[in-house]
């Protein structure tokens, strides 16, 4: 037993140690660079009427997608989780597609349908949408539209945990309509303002989606003034007011969703709260949303990408790209469940304030705009000595996936590890086996699809990462995603997107193979 | 003898190819009560969610004070136009609603006037004596009184029929049987029809002299002159 004891404390240290060096090290040493800065660099934060647009920008940009998408994602949640629809998981799969695709790509759709030689300028042979393309507005619509389904999501897993016994105490008395308005939404309200409130705090952070439709905000320039100007001190102060803006939001996210997104429990008995009436205008909510955020972007990009003269000759000239990116992404996404899995362990296993502490932590890091973690990242890794040898190298992109991603993949798999009972592991251990034996043959063969889906999460995320990439990138080597952001501003647009739908293809095979995967088990 | 208030008539459901009720047929009469008792399992749990309209039975009739509101696969009547107050083991008390605000609910839902609902939620906290817990909500509030808070909203909305699922199997000894004494002097002075499940004899015993035995689905037994297999 005490052999067992040591192993997890050693295996367990040394994954938060890792977690600590490639996540928490980069923001905390960009956090203690802005002490040093150059005092001139402040000027960048007085509010003189830059910094207010710039302010104004940013934070219509997070408000604005917050509502939006919440609004689009609330009733769509609340429809697969109380509206009895055919096909319910693979309607959940295709609606849930577009927070898999990198935002950029949904914006150079947009960008493709609505600009001066547009689709729709071609359509109507009049220049109606272009200034509208290029506008805040339009970035809150086209983030809205790639952030939708957190909500969703959130408010699917919310309801379906809320407790059958309330609903059907209030069935007695109420109509199934003010049962879900009075009783049920309430209970989850919490949920769905904190996925509110992460959505805000991933708006504020995008980098490609404002860079693309030329929407002046505090990430992009945090990148112009490192990567343009190559003034790092005033790209640090930069940093520093969304750094503090996402700080405060996803914390008080994490606070509010306190142990409901570690907490594997089902609610108690049947929810009996079934809208059949409701069945026609779900399902025409559903294909109207799909349609607008996946379907529309695809066949614009398609459409353009049709225009380029040989397809194969555009994959063929980025196939070192398309191969990197696949490697990268691959490899990254290993190393990141390979980490994720132990400290998702660790947390599940700890007490419910540590859980709730560490939460808060990977929250966090989750939501550090990813301009923030590029810099860090540079600042940690480009150094004389043992460590400066990884930087210029490829092994940047994987500390790049790993900063990003593990905390994402230790909330999947606390879930995951959360459904295998200690008491499993106490059995295991008073038979006299070791804990690596017991992780090896209890638990980790449990959280089999836990770990699947972590990976595959992982891997279509580090496939469409861009913000902390661009930064990171050793000079001359590009993934798909900086190839494809960089070479817009002088390729044809029928090569760009190309190369786009090319990457969105990637990202969605996985995707559908795990939806696959989870429609057969369910069968089973 | 009073008109039935609850009619069952061969009521059969399953759950997979488990036989939870088998044409069971039962009646009470308005003002009376119906204490259904068995060990778990037997099938008076479901039974009460039939009356209630939560499930759906296979064969027979559901009808209360003279109107069919559930046949056979069907729904007639949905449960919150049946008049029913209902108190389930775990309560259900909501727990983002204050007490008076459990009580708002109900009246709310028929459309009671907001100075009426005000009055009858006094009225009902009054009944079981919990009037100054209007404004606490239901974790503030100990199990006996969270007790009194479910039963008085079962009854603020003026049902014509109770439902009571083993309320008070989770209390000790002493509320349980001064929650009795409680039940009892609600039912005569409300004269409430009531049908309470519980799988206790001493319920059964202090509760009524008509009590409904259910085994396996099953009526095994009935005493009392009201009831017909």
């Amino acid at each position: 037993m005490w052999q067992g004891q040591r192993s997890r404390t050693v295996v367990i240290g040394i994954a938060f140690a890792a977690l600590f060096v490639c996540c928490v090290l980069p923001i905390v040493y960009l956090v203690a660079t802005t002490f040093g800065a150059d005092s001139d660099a402040y000027t960048a934060l007085a509010l003189d009427s830059r910094q207010r647009g710039l302010l104004y920008n940013t934070a219509f940009l997070g408000v604005g997608t917050a509502l939006l998408a919440t609004a689009i994602g609330t009733p769509l949640g609340v429809a697969l989780a109380r509206v009895p629809l055919r096909h319910q998981a693979v309607i959940r799969v295709i609606a849930a597609v577009p927070i898999l695709l990198p935002p950029y790509i949904v914006a150079l759709a947009w960008i493709y349908l609505g600009s001066r030689r547009g689709l729709l300028a071609a359509l109507t042979g009049r220049d109606l949408f272009s200034a509208w393309t290029y506008s805040p507005p339009a970035a809150v619509v086209v983030l809205s539209l790639v952030l939708y389904p957190l909500s969703m999501l959130a408010t699917e897993f919310a309801m379906r945990r809320v407790d059958g016994r309330l609903e059907e105490a209030a069935m007695i008395v109420a109509p199934p309509h003010r049962v879900l308005w009075r009783i049920t939404l309430p209970l989850v309200a919490p949920t769905i303002l904190a996925s509110a409130l992460i959505t805000f705090v991933l708006a504020v952070s995008e980098f490609g989606v404002p860079g693309l439709l030329r929407v002046r905000v505090y990430t992009t320039e945090v990148f112009t003034a490192f990567a343009a100007l190559y003034d790092f001190s005033r790209a640090i102060v930069l940093a520093v007011p969304l750094l503090m803006v996402c700080v405060v939001v996803a914390a008080t996210a994490a606070g509010l969703l306190g142990d409901r997104l570690n907490t594997a429990r089902r609610s108690a008995g049947v929810s009996p709260v079934a809208f059949h009436d409701w069945r026609r205008p779900a399902g025409i909510g559903f294909v109207a949303v799909v349609a607008a955020a996946v379907a529309l972007p695809l066949l614009i990009l398609g459409r353009e990408a049709l225009a380029a003269r040989s397809l194969g000759e555009v994959v063929t000239g980025s196939g070192k790209a398309v191969v990197r990116s696949l490697f990268l992404s691959a490899l990254g996404a290993t190393l990141v469940v390979a980490l994720a899995v132990w400290v998702g362990y660790a947390q599940a296993r700890m007490r419910r304030s540590a859980r709730l502490a560490i939460q808060v932590l990977l929250v966090l890091l989750f939501a550090t705009p990813s301009t923030i973690v590029g810099i860090g990242l540079i600042g940690v890794w480009n150094r004389p000595g043992i460590a400066g040898t990884l930087y210029g190298t490829d092994a940047m992109f994987l500390l790049a996936y790993l900063a990003r991603f593990v905390p994402v993949a230790v909330l999947i798999l606390a879930a995951s590890v959360q459904t295998v009972s200690t008491s499993q592991e106490e059995a295991a251990a008073v038979s006299g086996a070791g804990w690596i034996r017991t992780m090896r043959g209890i638990v980790l063969p449990q959280m089999r699809l836990g770990i699947a889906a972590a990976w595959v999460v992982a891997f279509v995320l580090a496939f469409g990462e861009l913000g902390v990439s661009v930064l990171v990138a050793p000079p001359g080597d590009a993934t798909l995603p900086i190839r494809v952001y960089t070479i817009i501003a002088n390729t044809p647009a029928s090569r760009v997107a190309a190369l786009a739908l090319l990457q969105a293809l990637v990202i969605l095979a996985p995707v559908a193979a795990l939806g696959a995967t989870a429609s057969l088990r369910k069968g089973q | 003898m009073n008109s039935s208030a609850i009619t069952l008539a061969e009521i059969t459901k399953r759950f997979g190819s488990h036989l939870a009720l088998d044409n069971v047929s039962i009646d009470v009469a308005s003002g009376n009560t119906a204490v259904v008792l068995g060990p778990s399992g037997c099938g008076k749990t479901t039974l009460l969610r039939i009356i209630a309209g939560l499930e759906v039975p296979e064969t027979g009739e559901v009808i209360l004070n003279g109107v069919t509101v559930s046949a056979a696969r069907r729904i007639i009547v949905p449960p919150h136009g049946r008049r029913l107050g209902f108190v389930f083991q775990d309560l259900a008390l909501w727990p983002h609603l204050t007490v008076g605000e459990n009580l708002d609910f109900v009246l709310g839902s028929a459309h009671v006037s907001r100075s009426d609902r005000s009055r009858r939620t006094r009225e009902a906290l009054a009944l079981v004596r919990i009037e100054r817990f209007s404004t606490r909500y239901p974790h503030q509030l100990s199990g006996g009184e969270q007790q009194r808070v479910a039963l008085a909203r079962a009854i603020v909305g003026q049902p014509h029929v109770l439902l009571l699922d083993e309320p008070l199997s989770s209390l000790d000894p002493d509320l349980r049987t001064e929650l009795r004494s409680e039940l009892v002097r609600l039912q005569r002075s409300l004269a409430l029809t009531m049908v309470y499940v519980t799988h206790d004899r001493e319920d059964a015993a202090a509760l009524a002299g008509r009590v409904v035995e259910m085994r396996g689905g099953r009526i095994a037994a009935v005493h009392g002159e009201e009831h017909r297999m």
